[in-house]
């Protein structure tokens, strides 16, 4: 609901839906986890409820909806969805990837962010890497410069702020 | 000294010219860096307050406050525009105001915020000079039993925020109430789900979590459906400014939500989601428009924006009576007062009114700025829509991503955003709402060690949550909230069934 | 002025919670629009520095020292306000050229002080900020790497610790609090910060040494002073335990009364007794110390806890401490070793005790 939802509703034909299987599938995997690991807890509470209650309160919830997931799923009762760009995700993911590693190895703000700028803009369709790569490294810059220099705010420092 | 004599003299010293352009400047610093999500009120004052070092203690105290309420606004802002809430409390703002910045009435929904929040910001002003005393003896009055009643009614208002599918929206929040879980157990410093890695032992930070979800997954999820090009972005259709009709139906919001916000920020635990959520729930109900919400309607963002800014001015009343700072940005509002060597706290309003006074004061005076500067900027704010696709969620994703790294630059709490990122993506894709889940992560803890801390006083046993009237009273409530809309249902199934 | 702290330390302890940021302005003295006043400012300083250790003939080797203090925690708590005071008073002494404060934030100290002993081995230009929390932090996390790894230099500030009970309460006394845990400990509910800190374990020692069964104490863990303050003001429990400047001011109005302090002998300018003149032997403090990389040289130890007692000693030291409210409590090299040992076994036990701790 926080997005627009995925298109017209011709669900019901469609008969089983494998994606939502391994959802509930996942969900129920996620429970057990929850189970396990609060077995894992000590239990050392003298008054009251332990540690270990909620987390197979909330497993137990999650089983039950794993549950209704599938029912969902074999009966098909799940709104459609359009063809999605793997492109187009993978290289925000590729732009995301590169501002941590940036960031991690110590190259600094403006690099790992007009590197997400690029990667961003060219998953949403634009060709001209340069003019995109100038205006990338100049936003990025403009906002070092005012958040870290003007409202000291502290943002990591690689080689090309050391420039500035 | 006499209330109306002394917030007088606080005025006075308030509107000389030098401090209306500390006031200004605050709000101004306080929008640009509130603006940045991830940044909310309490880390934008942090941020900022070595600024005000340089000031006298009453120009920098007014500067103060302007930082508070233009860091508050900015949270806002890009909720409505960007659908990405700078802080927990803006995201029921997100709701509707977002759905309404896509059809074009993105200048109307800001407009509402920042009136709403004015008018808000006052009446809990005018609240907190008059009421302090006896909201204070109500306040402490509120046991871990009693939060713990006051957290079920909050979950029963979360499923407003579900969607269509009861199925779907519960999935999501228990989704949240399982992140929740990850991190050392508040009650015994067990670590639950954290695998060993030290850097989880903190938990899932709710900003992380919203910026991630919101934010980046919307941009992943715009630009895998880009072949699809339907769906554009208006900038502008219609009026920029709130019409007639517009007034007539935010009034009522503004006033519900600060009755919600101001009592509950109070609260030593209330916070601001549960008045923001409650505000968005019942005005769900309560609209003569039930059709266009989910679609853009303005009471969702009038109600919940008032509510945010009515909690903030609640959570000084046990600031200033007690002492107590009951939120990280009341938190923040301490540290601000120490600078200017005034200690909050039991004899505060006995020891130095003229600071009090004078702080109230300013809190009017930067709730006013607040407006002057951002109603003609709604129109500037509205413009940037307009900006290319693929520049514009570049842009974002900057801007998302630089809140986590200035407020949090490790490798773990980005992987994490990104991660976050593609869980959101991925229920955009398979329709499941977003909301419930960041609502599960803030909601859930609170209500897990309230009433663990009941149970251990209680030495266990439950029906202490039965004895307390307070929560006897919210947990009727909660259960009627819940039950009611089924009975109705039914009995509509009933009659229709009789035709 | 202990007032003035006490908001200070619950700020902290909120700001650590919602693990916020926040900034000291002499966190990066070189950035900003404070740029200019700050330069001016250490100028300043330094040039006075340089004028008194040229009169009081020091040698100015140590000038040459550059170096790395971390604090395990968020900026804005007591650790990061120590190492914070730290880096001002080396400067500002003369005692270190320059000295640059990092923080590592997460769960008590754990990930700091994996950090800092994986990191910093050998490095005798690097210290790093703890106390009595990380202690129970590291045996609560099971963490790999222990106190024991660490080159001990010094303890420097003790806060002392408070038993509030709210003032309707029948509770008068210290003694009166021990036969009511005595009579039926499950009844007597205590308030406090986080579990494993230094409230849950005052709690237990309390009843552990009047003769109460430690592993029974019923305590109730608070997120931040705030909630835990108003749980004792409500009345919803028994009795609150925190640092004695955090309720300062409630005890001072009358809302609440203070039945003992955990401090060895009465402190100056407070009027409540201590647990040892009402025949509890109790004492305890909330410390703070500072370590240096483990697998340093003898020289750089040397070195280091030198420069670090010229710090303590240095009038801005003095100023901060003043200025902040903290006690001094130094207590260098192997008597602090001694006491690092001694805390630790103490700690453990009664987390142990209590529960937290598998043996």
């Amino acid at each position: 609901m926080t997005t627009d939802s995925a298109g017209p509703e011709t669900s019901a034909s469609r008969g089983v839906d494998k994606a939502a299987i391994v959802i509930a599938g996942l969900l129920a995997a996620v429970a057990l986890v929850l189970v396990y690991d609060a077995n894992q807890i000590p239990a050392t509470t003298m008054y009251g409820m332990g540690p270990q209650v909620m987390p197979v309160v909330i497993a137990i919830g999650l089983g039950i909806l794993a549950l209704a997931n599938l029912i969902d799923a074999v009966r098909g009762h799940l709104p459609a969805r359009e063809s999605a760009d793997p492109v187009a995700v993978l290289l925000i993911l590729a732009g995301l990837a590169l501002l941590i590693a940036i960031i991690g190895f110590g190259g600094g703000f403006i690099l790992a962010t007009t590197a997400l700028f690029v990667t961003t803009s060219a998953a949403f369709g634009r060709r001209a890497f340069v003019t995109d790569l100038i205006i990338g490294a100049v936003l990025t810059t403009v906002i070092y410069l005012a958040f870290d220099r003007l409202l000291t705010l502290s943002l990591p420092a690689g080689p090309l702020e050391r420039l500035l | 000294m006499d209330t109306f004599a002394a917030l007088a003299h606080g005025m006075a010293i308030a509107v000389q010219p030098m401090n209306l352009l500390y006031a200004l400047i605050g709000v101004f610093l306080g929008t640009a860096v509130g603006v940045l999500p991830g940044i909310g009120p309490a880390l934008t004052v942090a941020l900022l307050l070595p600024v005000t070092y340089k000031l006298d203690p009453g120009g920098s105290l007014i500067m103060f406050a302007g930082i508070y309420y233009g860091g508050m606004y900015g949270g806002s802002t890009t909720a409505i525009l960007i659908n990405t809430p700078g802080e927990s409390a803006s995201m029921a703002t997100a709701l509707e105001g977002n759905k309404m910045a896509k059809a074009g009435r993105g200048g109307p929904a800001l407009a509402t915020a920042a009136i709403g929040s004015f008018v808000a910001g006052t009446i809990a002003t005018i609240g907190l000079a008059f009421l302090s005393p006896y909201l204070v003896d109500i306040a402490v009055r509120f046991g871990p039993e009693d939060y713990f009643a006051l957290m079920c009614v909050a979950f029963i208002t979360v499923s407003a925020t579900f969607g269509d599918s009861p199925v779907r929206g519960l999935t999501s929040l228990f989704i949240g109430l399982t992140l929740g879980l990850i991190g050392i157990d508040k009650l015994t410093g067990q670590a639950r789900l954290a695998f060993g890695v030290p850097e989880l032992l903190d938990g899932v930070e709710v900003t992380t979590l919203a910026v991630g979800l919101f934010a980046v997954g919307e941009a992943l999820y715009v630009a895998s459906r880009r072949h699809h090009s339907e769906e554009k972005i208006e900038a502008i259709k219609g009026s920029l400014w709130m019409t007639r009709e517009d007034w007539k139906r935010s009034w009522k919001p503004w006033l519900r939500g600060t009755a919600f916000g101001f009592p509950i920020g109070a609260l030593p635990a209330g916070g601001a989601e549960i008045p923001t959520f409650l505000s968005y729930s019942t005005e769900r109900r309560l609209t003569k428009y039930p059709e266009q919400f989910g679609k853009g309607a303005i009471e969702g963002v009038a109600g919940p924006e008032a509510a945010n800014n009515a909690s903030a001015a609640g959570t000084l009343v046990p600031l200033l009576t007690l002492g107590l700072p009951t939120s990280a940005t009341a938190a923040m509002m301490l540290a601000g007062f120490q600078q200017y060597g005034l200690n909050p706290g039991p004899l505060l309003f006995a020891e130095r009114p003229d600071l009090v006074w004078g702080l109230i004061a300013s809190l009017f005076i930067a709730n006013t700025m607040l407006l002057v500067l951002n109603l003609p900027l709604v129109g500037l704010w509205v413009k940037l829509l307009a900006i290319p696709t693929p520049w514009l969620y570049a842009g974002i994703l900057v801007f998302a991503t630089m809140g986590t790294i200035a407020a949090k630059p490790s490798v773990v709490e980005l992987s994490m955003l990104a991660g976050f990122g593609v869980l959101g993506f991925l229920m955009r894709r398979f329709d499941f709402p977003i909301a419930p889940v960041v609502v599960g992560l803030i909601l859930g803890p609170i209500a897990e060690s309230q009433l663990r801390r009941a149970l251990a006083i209680s030495l266990g046993d439950p029906m202490t949550l039965l004895q307390s009237p307070i929560s006897a009273t919210l947990l009727a409530v909660a259960l009627i909230a819940l039950v009611a809309p089924f009975a109705l249902k039914g009995l509509g199934r009933f009659k229709a069934n009789e035709d | 002025m202990a007032a003035r702290t006490g908001g200070r330390r619950r700020t902290a302890s909120l700001l650590s919670e919602g693990k916020i940021k926040k900034r000291e302005p002499l966190a990066r003295p070189w950035r900003g629009p404070l740029k200019s006043f700050c330069a001016r400012l250490i100028g300043a300083s330094v040039a006075v520095t340089f004028v008194v250790t040229f009169l009081a003939g020091a040698p100015a080797s140590a000038q040459q020292l550059e170096l790395k203090v971390m604090a395990p925690a968020a900026p804005g708590g007591g650790w990061d306000q120590t190492a914070r005071a730290m880096q001002q008073a080396f400067v500002a002494s003369g005692v270190a050229r320059s000295v640059q404060v990092t923080n590592v934030a997460g769960a008590g100290g754990t990930v700091g002080i994996a950090q800092f002993v994986n990191g910093a081995k050998g490095d005798g230009n690097q210290l790093m900020v703890n106390g009595f929390v990380m202690v129970g932090a590291l045996a609560m996390n099971k963490s790999p790497v222990t106190l024991e790894q660490v080159t001990p230099i010094a303890r420097l500030t003790e806060e002392i610790q408070v038993i509030v009970v709210p003032a309707a309460s029948p509770i008068k006394t210290a003694q009166d609090l021990a036969a009511a845990l005595k009579a039926d400990i499950a009844k007597v509910t205590f308030a406090g910060g986080s579990a494993g800190g230094v409230d849950h374990v005052m709690a237990a020692l309390f009843a552990g040494t009047v003769g109460a069964d430690a592993k029974k104490v019923n305590y109730i863990p608070f997120s931040g002073g705030g909630e835990s303050l108003a749980a004792i003001l409500g009345g919803k429990v028994t009795a609150g335990i925190s640092g004695l400047s955090e309720y300062d001011g409630q005890i001072k109005s009358g809302k609440l009364r203070a039945i003992g302090v955990s401090s060895e002998n009465r402190i100056p300018g407070v009027d409540i007794p201590t647990f040892k003149e009402q025949g509890i032997d109790l004492v305890l403090a909330n410390w703070r110390s500072v370590v240096a990389a483990p697998g340093i040289t003898p020289e750089q130890k040397k070195t280091l806890s030198e420069a670090v007692e010229k710090m303590v000693k240095s009038d801005s030291w003095k100023d901060i401490l003043k200025q902040k409210g903290w006690d001094d409590a130094y207590l260098p090299g192997d008597a602090f070793a001694e006491f690092l040992k001694k805390e630790n076994v103490r700690v453990t036990d009664v987390l142990r005790s209590v529960g937290l701790v598998k043996s």
